[in-house]
């Protein structure tokens, strides 16, 4: 019995040892009084040195947090119990967040910075006139391949991937949207198509590229892509990046009938508590100098155009991440569909999977 | 014992390579000055300074053990209590009842548990934070402790409590003096199966956080989507280290508590 309660005593002082040495170490921000935002984010999606230069700046203290996934970060911000001040839904949450009245409109008074981005990734379907949202990184959906292992073969169009050549080497997403979506854009039609016929033939379309199938997984397609395991998959840009970061055999390519262009947008919760101090972080990660920094950073695209100034031309230049304005003419933003058309897709890709052998 | 033979000595071995080789490999590419798992370059140790350099992360990883810790030991303490109660439970029926909701509570799913409690948290006003992971962490591990305490209890022959009761031993020395010394070792196994398993939940802890504060296993979650860093490789392998540390104390500890009647003596 003694040393059972030796032990509890002992666990107590070393837990009450580390919470002192964790309440010095969260001091360490080095703001005094209670002028601090709570901001929400994807993981590994700043750079931290940004974080401490802008408390540096305004003597606002940010309290961070990250989370993985859209639907987990908004069943949060619903239920309330933490004051979220920013956070950076896809541009699809953004609409389902719209509809349950969950975002507050932002004030452009207090975010001049606005000017430095590119018109072009502005005034979106998703959220006309940029309301409640300003972009933070964007993307595409396009094709990742290694010319190594496949005879030097190239890609340009979506129908390069039904090559009879590439018998069980393509690795698909296991997206509904993502897969159907290239099925459509292979056949003309757009991303948000909800014309029951186009999505037929685009599903057949699919149908017929299984032999060329390898498997249709998730995030687990880098690693196979790295190693070699795998030569052609269907892959987001930031993804693809990472492969070609750590392959350089690797291209991406967005193919010339077009394809997906994803956002990831920051916006300020209903659940705000320092909405003065939200904005002053929003415009302070639109400023040139410090949105270069994040995407050296992050390695993302940005849509700041103010930033390409201060980046590595090598990197802005490169056409893959930053397309040219004749492929940009051909990207299409996805639109929230709604729950019934969701279904619909969700059956098609389940169709499609269950095809296969 | 009889001495193994060749055949299962090799299928042992073969089991305990699969089991351990992912970590080794996990922990081998912790010392790479190359960015990723995919080739070694050459040893370094700036993955381990990264990790004390970053204050975040320094931060989210003393949470974690704090509430680790406390968790294990007050799941621990009700959890005995409790267990203790459900063995002198008279009514039989009753004390079936009690089980099966003990047991309902560790098969339900994390993800149950965990909006629930987020539920719970936000209609009675608490504030998400240290104390709600921490009583959420506490309540999950409960049934876990009670569960390893049980069959000790039942092990227990009832003419010990008897004998120490005709001997003079108020109720309360029979608790602390011939009940909790023989269940001692089930103690330890809850306490430290609790401090595992509030260390890598990730569902119901997910849900509960809030406030700036986090716990590893949250943030490491969030990580997948921009790729996770050698830093985090370089963090489990001193997460490693420390349980490997942990399991060593545990043994002393048992052996040290093999005769399970030494604590009765004064």
């Amino acid at each position: 019995m003694k040393d059972i309660i030796r032990g509890a005593a002992a666990i107590l002082i070393v837990s009450a040892i580390l919470l002192i040495i964790n309440a010095k170490l969260s001091e360490g921000g080095g703001s005094a009084g209670k002028n601090s935002i709570t901001v929400y984010n994807w993981g590994e999606y700043i750079d931290p040195d940004l974080l401490r230069q802008f408390t540096e700046v305004t003597g606002i203290k940010v309290i961070y947090e990250t989370f993985d996934s859209n639907e987990g970060m908004m069943s949060k911000i619903e239920q309330g119990g933490t004051a979220y001040d920013i956070t950076v839904p896809s541009e699809y949450m953004i609409e389902m967040m719209k509809e349950k009245d969950l975002l507050l409109p932002i004030d452009y008074n207090k975010v001049p910075n606005v000017e430095n981005i590119d018109p072009y990734f502005l005034d979106l379907p998703f959220d006309p006139d940029n309301q409640y949202s300003l972009p933070y990184f964007w993307g595409t959906v396009g094709i990742a391949y290694n010319p190594t292992l496949l005879e030097g073969q190239t890609f340009e169009s979506w129908d390069d991937l039904w090559d009879p050549s590439l018998k069980q080497d393509v690795i698909l997403v296991d997206s509904a949207r993502e897969t159907i979506g290239m099925g459509l854009n292979s056949l003309g039609f757009s991303l948000n198509s909800t014309d029951l016929t186009q999505l037929r033939q685009a599903t057949d379309k699919l149908k017929a590229l299984s032999p060329n199938v390898k498997a249709v997984i998730g995030d687990e397609v880098t690693p196979l892509m790295i190693n070699g395991e795998a030569a052609v998959s269907l892959t987001w840009s930031g993804q693809a990046a990472d492969m070609m970061y750590e392959n350089e055999d690797i291209d991406y390519v967005v193919p010339e009938e077009g394809s997906n262009l994803w956002f990831d947008n920051m916006v300020i919760p209903r659940t705000s508590k320092n909405i003065d101090g939200a904005h002053a972080f929003i415009n302070f990660m639109l400023d040139a100098e410090v949105a270069a920094q994040n995407a050296d950073y992050v390695g993302y695209s940005t849509p700041n155009l103010a930033a390409l100034d201060f980046m590595d031309p090598e990197v802005t230049e490169d056409e893959r991440f930053y397309p040219n304005e004749e492929t940009r003419s051909h990207l299409e933003v996805y639109r929230n569909l709604g729950l019934e058309m969701l279904g619909v897709y969700n059956e098609l890709f389940l169709e499609f999977k269950m095809d296969m052998k | 014992m009889a001495k193994l033979s060749k055949l299962p000595k090799i299928y042992l071995a073969v089991v305990f390579i699969i089991l351990y080789a992912p970590i080794f490999y996990l922990i081998f590419y912790s010392f790479n000055s190359g960015g990723g798992m995919s080739n070694f370059e050459s040893f370094t140790l700036e993955h381990y300074a990264a990790v004390f350099e970053d204050t975040r992360l320094l931060v989210i990883l003393i949470n974690t053990i704090v509430v680790a810790l406390l968790s294990a030991l007050i799941s621990t303490a009700i959890g005995v209590l409790g267990a203790v109660a459900i063995l002198f439970m008279r009514n039989k029926a009753m004390r079936n009842a009690v089980l099966s909701l003990n047991n309902i509570l560790i098969v339900s799913p994390d993800v149950i548990i965990g909006a629930s409690f987020l539920i719970l948290f936000t209609l009675i006003g608490v504030k998400l934070g240290f104390a709600s992971v921490l009583i959420s962490h506490i309540a999950f591990s409960i049934p876990i402790v009670v569960i390893m305490v049980l069959p000790k209890l039942q092990e227990m022959s009832p003419s010990l409590i008897d004998a120490a009761l005709d001997l003079g031993a108020t109720k309360r020395d029979v608790l602390t003096r011939v009940i909790i010394p023989f269940i001692k070792p089930g103690i330890l196994a809850g306490f430290f199966l609790a401090l595992t398993y509030s260390l890598d939940d990730f569902a119901v802890t997910f849900f509960v956080t809030g406030n700036g504060f986090s716990t590893l296993s949250v943030e490491i979650y969030s990580m997948a989507r921009a790729g996770i860093t050698l830093t985090i490789n370089a963090l489990s392998g001193l997460i490693f280290l420390v349980t490997v540390v942990l399991v060593i104390g545990y043994y002393m500890i048992s052996r040290k508590t093999k005769s399970p009647l030494a604590g009765v003596r004064k």
